[in-house]
């Protein structure tokens, strides 16, 4: 959310940082810390589009668990100096959807499949739930958790705007 | 595509509105962790930051640092890239004018179209 190019190609709706989510933390008084992009440090920068069932490898999940050490390790120092941390995820994103993932078991081969999102189902990404099992193995808090819904076909920016300011003024 | 020091993004203003810029000129960031994180969790994360400015250098973005990117250095040899040029810029002009006046050779995704 706060670097656009870490997107896959096509991915990227807004800029550089997307505006409506920054707004709203450095409003509401939030620090940010960032999470690292998990595909982007897999597949790369030109990476197709995907599903959670094509990320859902053994090489992936070690990879995501090793992210996750290190982004739950902050969160252990944020909690122990007494912050609240809440978790800022995307959905329909295959590693870091908070509600909702994609998947679809077929996808395979020459990516020619036509536009859409038949892909969305209710879920977590891999990453966010790597990131929550260990969160609980070091017996932190759950964090409240929300989801950027840029990428979802029924989004619309007011609605996602009020969502989080009221996110972030709770 | 910007590696920024946290505490520029996160302490009190003092004269730059970092993030602000940034905008403006349609630049992402990768924020860098906090000094006061234990040293062994400060260097788990500059590790992953290394592996995403080197991903994107070879991809040919531009990449700079703004404010103190203390440590980077070291995970990024590690990985055959050099630092990236960096600012720490006393105000918004300053750090605008940094940004516009560099040879962009790969502006992401989004074109002037967009």
């Amino acid at each position: 959310m706060l670097n656009q190019n870490a997107k896959c190609v096509g991915g990227a709706l807004s800029p550089g940082i997307y505006s409506p989510l920054v707004e709203q933390l450095q409003e509401h008084g939030w620090e940010m810390v960032q999470m690292p992009c998990p595909e982007l440090t897999f597949t790369g920068l030109n990476r197709f589009w995907a599903v959670r069932e094509q990320y859902e490898t053994l090489a992936y999940r070690r990879h995501c668990r090793r992210i996750v050490k290190g982004v739950a390790a902050a969160v252990e120092a944020h909690v122990a100096r007494g912050d609240e941390i809440v978790l800022v995820g995307l959905e329909g994103s295959p590693s870091m959807g908070v509600r909702i993932t994609s998947s679809d078991p077929e996808r395979a081969g020459r990516p020619t499949w036509p536009d859409g999102s038949p892909e969305l189902t209710a879920g977590r990404g891999i990453l966010i739930e790597e990131l929550m099992a260990e969160l609980a193995k070091r017996g932190l808090p759950t964090p409240r958790a929300i989801g950027i819904t840029q990428v979802l076909p029924d989004h619309s920016p007011e609605a996602a705007r009020a969502g989080l300011k009221a996110f972030f003024e709770d | 595509m910007a590696v920024v020091d946290h505490q520029l993004v996160n302490g009190p203003p003092r004269g730059l509105d970092l993030v602000g810029v940034l905008q403006r000129l349609h630049w992402g960031m990768i924020v860098l962790p906090a000094a006061w994180y234990p040293p062994e969790v400060v260097t788990e994360l500059l590790t992953q930051v290394a592996e995403h400015v080197e991903e994107f250098v070879r991809h040919g973005y531009d990449v700079v640092c703004v404010g103190s990117p203390t440590g980077l250095a070291e995970p990024l040899g590690r990985l055959g890239v050099e630092m990236p040029d960096t600012i720490t810029p006393a105000s918004d002009a300053e750090l605008a004018e940094f940004l516009t006046g560099r040879e962009i050779t790969n502006r992401g995704q989004l074109t002037d179209a967009d």
